[in-house]
């Protein structure tokens, strides 16, 4: 999911530069030198899903995972995702230099709810934790495509229309994304709890 | 992995050519009629660009392949995202200290 150049409004792209310049300094300050190769393996991780595509039917999908990347880093997982986004649009020329801002509010914003979503629902049981890290993964996505009609909206479409378009056509990636996420989750709580705890801040 | 499929792009090119059908100018020209001629030529265009759209189709298809982001890509990509992540630790730890 991601917006090309020329879409938005000025004014929007502009603001989407400044509102996640302001969240990427919050998310940075939320994020403790002892959980940098944690953000780290987890934007390779986002940085690289992107290239995965599923064929469903007719056409095919690719992974997204900010629900994961959220359910791991909490409110890192914004910084982690700005900083995939810019990669993937320099290294893969997917989505616009110009419109970075607005895809990292995008799929960012999202993956820090999702990430929230995460730690008060996760439980303490295995099976729970892997059903909520499920449920992460298909809300991120269903957010991601929700703000991408709130977004696309400002640039003159309808908002119920879009909406309905960008959540059919990512269904079968809601999916996809509850069920890898879901699993993903389960391992990393049978092989390696600690990685599901929260990010400290420099504060703790 | 660019290069490669450039050079391949440009072999297939020079095979098609020079496995098209030998020039008209070969033949005796004094026992064949003009009409047979014309025959000729129509039949020897046909043929040429049916081979020269097969193989715009294929140079089409040669650079979507290389619009797709490819292994050094993702590697970049990885080697920046660990550099970065590297430098902020090491800053991390200069600052502790």
């Amino acid at each position: 999911m991601h917006i090309s150049d020329g879409v938005l409004p000025i004014a929007v792209t502009i603001g989407g530069y400044a509102v996640s310049a302001g969240i990427a300094a919050w998310s940075a300050r939320r994020i403790h030198s002892r959980d940098l190769p944690k953000v780290a393996v987890v934007t390779s991780a986002f940085f690289v899903a992107s290239l995965i595509h599923i064929p469903f039917g007719p056409t095919s999908a690719h992974l997204l995972l900010p629900g994961l990347a959220g359910a791991l880093l909490g409110p890192a997982a914004f910084l982690s995702i700005s900083l995939g986004l810019f990669l993937q649009s320099i290294l893969f020329q997917f989505g616009g230099i110009t419109a970075l801002g607005a895809n990292a509010v995008m799929m960012g914003v999202p993956a820090v709810i999702c990430g929230w979503f995460f730690q008060y629902f996760k439980g303490r049981t295995k099976a729970r934790q892997a059903f909520t890290g499920g449920l992460a993964g298909a809300l991120g996505t269903f957010l991601s495509a929700v703000f991408l009609a709130g977004l696309l909206m400002t640039g003159g479409e309808d908002f119920f229309g879009v909406a309905k378009i960008a959540l059919i056509a990512h269904v079968p990636v809601i999916v996809i994304e509850g069920v890898v996420s879901g699993f993903t989750i389960g391992f990393l709580a049978r092989v390696k709890p600690a990685l599901l705890q929260p990010v400290r801040s420099f504060h703790d | 992995m660019t290069r490669m499929h450039k050079g391949l792009a440009m072999a297939l090119l020079c095979l098609c050519l020079a496995g098209s059908p030998s020039p008209l100018w070969a033949q005796n020209p004094e026992d064949v009629s003009t009409k047979e001629v014309i025959v000729l030529l129509k039949e020897q265009n046909s043929k040429l660009s049916r081979d020269l759209r097969r193989i715009q189709r294929e140079i089409a298809a040669l650079r979507a392949d290389l619009d797709k982001p490819g292994v050094k890509d993702v590697f970049a990509g990885i080697g920046y995202i660990f550099g970065l992540f590297g430098a902020a630790a090491f800053a991390a730890s200069r600052r502790r200290e």
